[in-house]
């Protein structure tokens, strides 16, 4: 009698501390955001996946046109020209060092728009009505990826500006050579 | 005659017997396994990011850009003498100019607030 007066004690006693240790990892997991923003989430779910729908397929054209332009610029322009510098027993080293640079670049920026698209289709996959936490930590994620994305475009562009620096001096260091300015 | 009939029954086993289900079987197991892998290789390469035609994309397959017929290559060998440079710079600048042109996932659409997923504003 006494065991088991005991036994149900215990019983008890391990029940509460694991409400309690459960209703403090349920509070911290919510802590940042309230339950008006929670409704607002719920609210705005259609809308909201709706827009990120729309941003999935235009970011999806933009990425194949604006992928196509960049490798054009490495594999039609700056490594043919390269190519052609070296043929002519030409110093090519800093725009050589320069398309090494745009190409690693470039594959960074199709490493992270992997990254962020894959973000983006995981954030569409959750049920924002039954999950609106994690689908605003999705959506919060995905929007860090993106902007690593246009930091990899400003990147881009930069070693773009750059290469075309390296070439007018090359075109200067070279003048007698080429007969530029003649 | 018959006894001989019988004892060639006989004679066959299970895998004489179902060899050509056998067979079509182990083409079907096959080409699940080519197709996973394929599957796999088409995901995780990226490829399927820059893969338009597929389902929910199509609307915007036609706007893709055709680069191939307005992006000359430049020849990669010849003599480098002035018109060659000249003609490059020309080349390189135009095409620059494109590249740049657009800025490329600049601005914020997955913002809280454009999204309004955002905190209440009391």
């Amino acid at each position: 009698m006494l065991n088991s007066r005991r036994l149900i004690t215990l019983g008890l006693l391990a029940t509460v501390v694991a409400s309690v240790v459960f209703l403090t990892r349920v509070s911290a997991d919510d802590s940042s955001m309230t339950d008006a923003q929670i409704v607002r989430i719920k609210a705005s779910c259609t809308s909201a996946k709706t827009s990120l729908n729309q941003l999935r397929v235009s970011d999806a054209l933009l990425r194949v046109n604006r992928g196509q332009m960049y490798d054009s610029m490495t594999s039609k322009l700056m490594s043919p020209f390269n190519s052609r510098v070296d043929s002519n027993n030409l110093n090519s080293k800093d725009l050589v060092s320069i398309t090494n640079n745009y190409n690693t670049a470039f594959t960074t920026f199709s490493n992270d728009y992997q990254a962020y698209a894959e973000q983006l289709s995981s954030a569409l996959n959750i049920d924002c009505q039954k999950e609106p936490v994690a689908f605003y930590d999705a959506v919060a994620s995905s929007r860090t990826k993106r902007g690593q994305v246009h930091s990899d475009v400003v990147i881009l562009h930069q070693y773009i500006d750059d290469y075309a620096t390296a070439f007018g001096t090359f075109v200067s260091d070279n003048q007698q050579t080429i007969g530029v300015g003649k | 005659m018959d006894a001989n009939k019988e004892a060639t029954t006989v004679e066959l086993g299970f895998w004489d017997q179902h060899r050509f289900l056998i067979l079509i079987g182990l083409a079907i197991a096959v080409a699940l396994v080519l197709v996973t892998i394929s599957m796999a290789l088409y995901s995780s390469s990226g490829a399927i990011q820059l893969d338009l035609s597929r389902p929910g994309y199509k609307a915007v397959t036609s706007q893709a850009a055709n680069d191939e017929s307005s992006f000359v290559d430049y020849p990669t060998s010849g003599k480098l003498d002035a018109k060659a440079i000249n003609d490059f710079k020309t080349l390189y600048d135009t095409q620059a100019a494109k590249a740049k042109a657009v800025d490329a996932f600049g601005g914020d659409p997955l913002n809280p607030d454009t999204l309004s997923i955002s905190a209440p504003q009391n």
